[in-house]
Order: structure tokens, then sequence, then C-alpha cells
């Protein structure tokens, strides 16, 4: 007996939508990644959204060529491919701002991809492990820390509007910046270390 | 890393670096890959603090002075953010989905998405809330669902299982009895096809179904609305019937005043009835409706059930050839020793060390769990032979998840090829193998403040979250399967797989061992230090199998079947 089984026939627009809804799905699911990806290449955070919408339409006209190498992470292979793509972007987008703005040699912006893409997967301890260590800081500095980063907030304005104690509490959120990423570094190690 | 080095990156950061200075930068970073790396780091925490201030602060909310008022800086705070926005990781993706957006109407399919979301309560009930002692943890709810019998919920709408605390909103099924208690302290026996709304600690609509409210004085006030009429308890118990047709009332005992309605103000005392809706019938009274005490015995004898069919399916799987050990808790009698079920045999025992407590385990009276709830609780076993894969599978209930790391196996030296299979504080699922026990890891200590050397090349992989203090007290079934001929690891919750990995080569190990080895802790006996991590599950163990193989999806899903207990 024949055991091969015949294929559904599928229409093309079929398979379009298939390909086209497992593509949002990833994209949704890693967004965040590529775009972190992105601000990690760029010395500001201009330009990221740029880059990002740039990539992820890149990601679409070119989803047809992206085969997973190891089916089982599916999910791990479209990140590095889209950061792939997303370096790419990032280059060709300093490129025509280089003039007239902040923004790193290409050889630091390859170096730091480089480096990147090997730590693609420790990013997600990281984050886990910023909640972990936030938590430990005294209330008090934990809104220090985030009273930074809060809307429309900036340490320059902080600053000036805290007059003369703005070297004091610059230095304090410098410090309690410092003690959070050896606490992050810690704790990712310690998870590789105490498995 | 020099300070001034590190001072730049976060001028960078900043916004505040000269051009020299960024020159400067620049050159270490081309010239030191340690440069680069805290640079990534240092960037990848300041968004990330970003993302948490975003999602914590609110610039409309409270404006408080600095504490210590060294300054003038302004600090809004928003109440009540939930925390599952800051503890789960799939929060990070929250303010990102707009993208995801954008492309959707790009190419136009926005149905996909809202047909990805699914009906079942996640972990969204938990947040952490901020008070002048620290964090305290919120639960989100108004009931919970203490007992239930063969409950088929509507799909498309909420499903809970025992034990859960129930949400505001839709409880709907279409079969079976629920016995919920609202948070006033009224508890509703429903049978199905129910369609309730939650509303409440206090208030409860139904919509349809049959039920029976007991109400103590503390419950007082607590308000039913059905037909246009809010019954409203006097301290008393009672019985509602709304059907499609007619609704009607009866007091079985105490008072209950009506309002609203074409009945407002209308008192019923023991015994009376009224009709809210459709045609009085004559001494019809509601047909047998459970009481507690009937769903406690029909619950118990359907329990009794389950332990039977489990009881039978243990013997069979008993004499699986692939086992290395299995230790089913929920049927052992004996003090202090916890029997091998498998040909391997009494080698292979568990020995309770220290304060384990026999209680009850997933069947309830019926069966016995073990509880490490103590530090010092832990049960020692010795497993020599080496082994090809390994299934780990247990069902545990967990209390609390007190400690960094929660031990559900692990082995003692954590030697090559020996496992380690634990919870992680945020309630994710960990599962790992050592390496290679020779190389070391070398990483910053932050307590020592230099850098020190720990043993072994390992990988830990992880699950999500799939416990939060809302499932405190529920049976779950856990498996790992560690399958190294297919290279991948595979992790399980109640019979269904929530995570999938590959080995890569660096982590590939071929030949697994187990040798002395604790359930529910992590003893270490042959430490060289009288210190050792606490590690004790504050949890329930009752069934813990290995097997010298890695298990099929199927399998697993059997083990789970099989051996579930009532309510799932």
């Amino acid at each position: 007996m024949d055991q091969e089984q015949i294929p559904p026939r599928k229409s093309a627009a079929h398979e379009q939508e298939a390909k086209y809804g497992e593509f949002v799905s990833l994209l949704a699911r890693h967004d965040q990644s590529i775009r972190r990806f992105i601000r990690l290449l760029l010395p500001t955070r201009e330009g990221v959204d740029d880059v990002m919408q740039e990539t992820a339409l890149e990601c679409w006209n070119q989803f047809a060529q992206f085969t997973p190498r190891n089916p089982e992470d599916i999910a791990g292979d479209f990140i590095r491919w889209a950061c792939v793509i997303a370096r790419y972007k990032t280059l060709s987008w300093q490129r025509d701002r280089a003039r007239d703005r902040l923004v790193f040699r290409e050889s630091i912006v390859e170096r730091l991809a480089q480096t990147s893409m090997q730590e693609l997967d420790q990013r997600e301890q990281e984050r886990t492990a910023i909640q972990g260590c936030l938590q430990k800081l005294s209330s008090e500095e934990r809104r220090l820390v985030l009273s930074v980063h809060s809307p429309g907030e900036s340490i320059a304005r902080i600053a000036e509007e805290s007059g003369r104690q703005a070297r004091r509490l610059y230095s304090q959120v410098n410090y309690l910046r410092k003690v959070l990423l050896e606490c992050v570094r810690h704790q990712v190690t310690q998870e590789i270390g105490h498995g | 890393m020099d300070d001034r080095t590190r001072q730049l990156i976060y001028q960078l950061i900043d916004g505040a670096i000269s051009p020299e200075d960024f020159d400067r930068l620049q050159d270490a970073m081309e010239a030191d890959e340690e440069v680069r790396q805290e640079y990534l780091l240092a960037v990848h925490l300041n968004e990330s603090l970003q993302e948490i201030a975003e999602t914590e602060w609110d610039s409309a909310a409270n404006v408080e002075e600095f504490p210590g008022g060294h300054s003038s800086i302004s600090i809004t705070k928003n109440e009540n953010k939930p925390a599952h926005l800051l503890s789960s990781p799939a929060n990070w993706q929250v303010p990102q989905w707009s993208l995801a957006a954008m492309i959707l109407f790009l190419v136009g399919g926005i149905a996909y998405w809202f047909g990805q979301q699914n009906a079942e309560p996640s972990l969204l009930s938990v947040m952490d809330q901020e008070t002048e002692q620290g964090v305290e943890p919120l639960i989100s709810g108004h009931a919970s669902l203490r007992r239930s019998l063969a409950l088929r919920w509507t799909a498309g709408t909420p499903s809970y299982r025992e034990g859960d605390v129930l949400q505001a909103g839709k409880l709907q099924f279409e079969a079976g009895v629920a016995e919920i208690d609202l948070f006033c302290g009224a508890t509703l026996i429903v049978e199905g096809p129910a369609h309730l709304v939650l509303e409440s600690d206090w208030s409860v609509q139904v919509i349809e179904g049959r039920l029976r409210a007991s109400v103590p004085p503390a419950a007082r006030g607590f308000v039913i609305k059905a037909v246009g009429s809010e019954i409203v308890d006097l301290g008393t118990e009672f019985a509602l019937e709304v059907g499609e047709e007619d609704a009607r009332l009866e007091v079985v005992d105490g008072e209950v005043e009506l309002r609203g309605g074409d009945h407002d103000g209308q008192l019923l005392t023991t015994g009376q009835r009224q009709w809210l809706k459709g045609t009085p019938k004559a001494s019809e009274r509601i047909r047998s409706l459970s009481t507690l005490a009937d769903v406690q015995s029909r619950r118990a004898s359907a329990q009794q059930a389950r332990l039977a069919e489990w009881k039978a399916y243990y013997q069979i799987l008993r004499n699986d050839e692939r086992l290395i050990a299995y230790y089913p808790i929920a049927d052992s009698r004996i003090e202090r020793v916890v029997p091998n079920a498998a040909a391997t045999g009494g080698d292979f025992d568990g020995h309770l060390v220290g304060s384990v407590n026999r209680t009850e385990g997933r069947f309830e009276l019926e069966s016995t769990g073990l509880s490490f709830e103590r530090p010092g609780a832990r049960v020692r076993t010795r497993i020599d032979g080496e082994f090809q894969a390994f299934t780990f599978s247990c069902w545990v209930k967990i209390d609390g998840l007190d400690h960094r790391y929660n031990a559900l196996f692990m082995g003692d030296g954590y030697e090559n090829g020996e496992p380690h299979w634990q919870i992680r504080d945020d309630g994710r699922l960990m599962f790992s193998i050592m390496v290679d026990d020779t190389k070391d890891v070398r990483y910053f200590n932050a307590i020592d403040q230099k850098v020190v050397k720990d043993a072994g090349l390992h990988r830990v992989y992880l699950t999500e979250q799939m416990w939060d203090l809302s499932k405190s007290g529920q049976w779950f079934h856990l498996a790992a399967v560690y399958d190294p001929a297919n290279r991948r690891v595979l992790q399980y919750v109640n019979g269904e797989k929530i995570s999938q990995e590959p080995i890569r080569d660096d982590f590939y190990v071929s030949t697994l061992r187990i040798g002395p080895a604790e359930i529910g802790n992590w003893g270490q006996p042959f430490r060289k230090s009288p210190w050792f991590a606490v590690r004790n599950l504050n949890g329930t163990i009752d069934e813990l199998a290995i097997f010298n193989a890695a298990l099929l999806p199927q399998e697993i899903h059997s083990l789970f079947e099989k051996g579930k207990p009532l309510g799932y």
C-alpha cells in the first residue's frame, strides 16, 4: 500500500494567510527582543522606532526565505534572523544621519551587534533579575532610581530642579545603578552556577 | 573596568556626554569586550527601568515630596497597577503590541489576534502593593470555588478549578455542582446549567440556574439579583430557581426581603415561597436542591472512586520497566519510609529526615502526601546506576514559594549527569543537568564584592510562570523530560507541554546519573561546611516517578489523566 499521504491542496491565498499568521505571531511575541537589540546598537533612544519599523517591514518582505535551522527553537531562530536584518537596518539608518546626530562608528555597531547576538538568550534572564534586584532596594532607593525614568523626567531636569543637591543626587542615582547592575550580573551568573 | 569608563556610559545614557567623551568611550568600546558588555547591560538595565517606571508611575496621581526632603523631585505614584506587569515576562511586551497592530493593519487581519485570546483565567490576579513595611502581595477576586462536582464550564467563558479565586464577571457552566464561598461569608451551592454574574463580595446576579444560599449572620446583607428583583438576605438559607419561563424563591430557614420589581418590600419567612416570574403552580416545591452535606458526601464518594481508579493504574504503572524509582506516596502508611514501588525495589526507598509531615494527599482524607514546609524537612534516597534519559513526574501542592529556589527533586552533589528539578520564586519551573563539574564559571559576587569561582557547566531550562499565590493550595501534575537522544528538554504542567528547548552541543550529556538525592529539599550532607542552602518546598508532594526514558507527550498526559484527583 502506498503509505505516502497526499498533502491537502491549498490555494496560494490560503498559504499566504497561514504564513502571514505565523509571521504576525512571531513578531508580536518577539518584537520586544528585536527592539531591545536595536536600542543596544544606538547611542540613544532616538531612531529605535524608525529602525524597528523598517526592520519589521523588511522581515515581512523576506519572511518567505526564513527557514528555521532548528525546528525546536523557531522563536530563537526567528529572533536571530530578525536581528541580522535589524543590524543592517541600524547601519543604514545611521549612515543617513551621521552628519547631524550622535551615532556610533560602524565598527562599534558591528562589535556591539556581535556581542549582543551571543547574549540574546541572556536578556530574558536579565529582565527577570532586574525585577528581583529592584525589589531588594529600599523603597526610597527604588523611588529615586525609578523617578529618573518616570515620564517627562530626566536626570538633567531633576538636577536642575533640585539645585544644590544636583551632584549628590546624580551620584546617588549612579551608585544605585551600579548596585543594580552588580546584582543583575550576580543573579544571572548564579542562576547559571546554581541550577 | 574603571569607574571613569562606567561614568562615560551613564553620561551617554543620560544624554549628557560631550563629543570628546563620546569619542573616548567609543575608543574604549572598540578595544575592550568588557566595556561593550558593561555598556549592553547598562543600557538594557536602563531601558528596563524605564519600562517599569512607565508602568508604575503615573503623572496624574498623587504628588508627594521625595522622602528625606533633600530635593524637590515630584514623585507621582499610581497605586493600583497590577504587579504582573512587573513580575511576568509577558508584560515586557505590552507596550510593543502597537507595532504588531501596525503590521496587522498593513496586511489586514485583526481578527487573528482576537481569535488567539482565550477565556481561561490567567495569572493576572496577583499584584504587589507597596506599603510602609515593604511589598505586600494582593489577590483580586470576590469568592472562591471551594468544591465542585463534575463541572462543565461553558465554552468561551472563564473556567475555574477547585480552590481558584473567582474574579468578578461571568460564572457559567452546563452541568455539575459548584460550591462557592463569597468573601462576605455567604455560601452558594449552584447546580448547572447555570449562568451567574459575580459582582462583588456581597452581590451575585442570577440569570439562570438553581441554587441554595446559606447566609450566616456575618454575611447579613448579601444580595442576589434575579429577574429585576434584589433578594436581600437577612441571615438565612433560601433556594432560588431561575429558568427561561419562570423564577421562584423559597425560604428554607429565616427571613428574606425582596426589593425592586413587582415585589418591592415583601418579606418572606421560613417555608414561604414567591414566584418572581411566570405562573405559580400549586404546591410545587423546588426540586431536591443539593445541600452542603449532599455535596460533601457525593464528593467523598466520587473522590474515593478516583482514588480506586488511580490505585488500579499504579499497580500497572509500577511494573513499567523504564521506571528507575516510583514513590506512590498517596498510598503509603509506613512511618519513616517512602517505599519504592518500582521493580528496582527497596534499595531505592526514600527515608524521611527531619520534620516531614504526613498530611492530606491529593485525594484528600483518603490519601497521604508529604509536606516539606519546615526548612529541615527532606526525603533522602540513593539511586545508583547510569541512565540514558530522564522523565520526572510528580503531583505537588504548592502553598508558597518562600525561597529563591524551591526543591522538587535534587541530586546531592550536583555532579556530572545529575539532575536538579525545582521551582523558582517567580513561579517558573527549572530543570537542569550538570554537564561538566570540573569547569569553573567565574562571576562577580555582590556579597563578597569580588569575582568568585563557581563549579560547573550546566544550563537551566526555565518555563514560563506556571504558579502564583492565587494558585496556592491547588494540586498540579508536573513533569520534566530530559531527552538526550532527541536533544531536547520538555516540561509539562497538568499533562500539557509548557516548554520545549533544544539541548545545545555544549550542554549535551549522554550518561545520566542520580546518586544520593533528595525529594522536597536540597541537603547536601556531603558538603564541607555547616551551612546549607534553604530550598525546602513549602508544599506537599504525593507521588513521584522517575523513568529512565523520555516519555512521550501522550504518556505524560496519561500520567496526569490517570492520576488526577476530583475536580480536574
